[in-house]
């Protein structure tokens, strides 16, 4: 049976809760092809910077192109690597240190197509979604982050 | 409004420029745009920025379509 793969929101408003991932993993207990699941979860770092200390970032996008580019990865990464299923969250607005900001989920019958799959995905993010993380410091001042 | 260029700025750019909507008369290619836009905001000719045309990066001088939102789009730093 085919498929029909949509257009997915993966905007979060704030932190993505640990209780969220873990929920998302049971909800895979049912799918009994799969082997293997590889998850990426980024989280905000406390960042020193000259101008003061990194205490929360903030999250803006391009939403309606965001949500376009997303799809076209997701569909390539599909076309690419044998998955079972992908899971792509993102936050918008205040995320604190320590909380999770990004999470990148992909299930496949063996490993190595769910870890490769997950390590392309989370670096076409960071590249090609119009995103902006504003790092508000402790100083009162914020920095534009920068992704290396 | 006929003839118009509907631009959305992101990030740092909307903060240099200090708004996140604008309308422009329409201008006929990329450059021209550009060119209107650092003459009207001198600090974007110290901004890095990409430009989208209706949802699409763009590169080189490309065409403006009537009607078109145009983004202006600082280095992305999601995740």
């Amino acid at each position: 049976m085919e498929k029909e793969r949509n257009p997915k929101n993966i905007f979060v408003q704030g932190a993505i809760s640990p209780e969220a991932v873990a929920k998302s993993i049971a909800n895979h207990a049912s799918k009994t092809d799969i082997g293997g699941h590889s998850i990426f979860l980024g989280q905000v770092r406390a960042d020193e910077k000259p101008e003061g200390k990194v205490i929360a970032i903030d999250y803006t996008a391009y939403e309606e192109m965001a949500l376009e580019k997303a799809f076209e990865i997701r569909e390539a990464i599909f076309a690419k690597y044998p998955l079972t299923c992908m899971h792509i969250y993102h936050s918008l607005g205040a995320v604190k240190v320590g909380e999770l900001c990004l999470v990148v989920f992909t299930s496949s019958k063996h490993r190595k197509a769910a870890m490769d799959a997950c390590d392309e995905l989370v670096e076409r993010i960071k590249a090609e979604l119009p995103v902006w993380g504003k790092e508000i410091l402790d100083s009162d001042n914020h920095v534009w982050k920068v992704n290396v | 409004m006929p003839n118009t260029i509907h631009i959305k700025a992101f990030g740092m750019v909307a903060e240099r420029i200090g708004a996140t909507d604008l309308e422009l008369a329409h201008c006929l290619d990329s450059e021209a745009l550009l060119e209107t836009l650092r003459a009207k905001f001198p600090e974007l000719t110290t901004t890095k920025f990409s430009l989208a045309i209706n949802k699409k990066l763009i590169s080189g001088n490309q065409e403006i379509p009537e009607n078109a939102e145009i983004a202006l789009l600082p280095p992305f730093s999601g995740g």
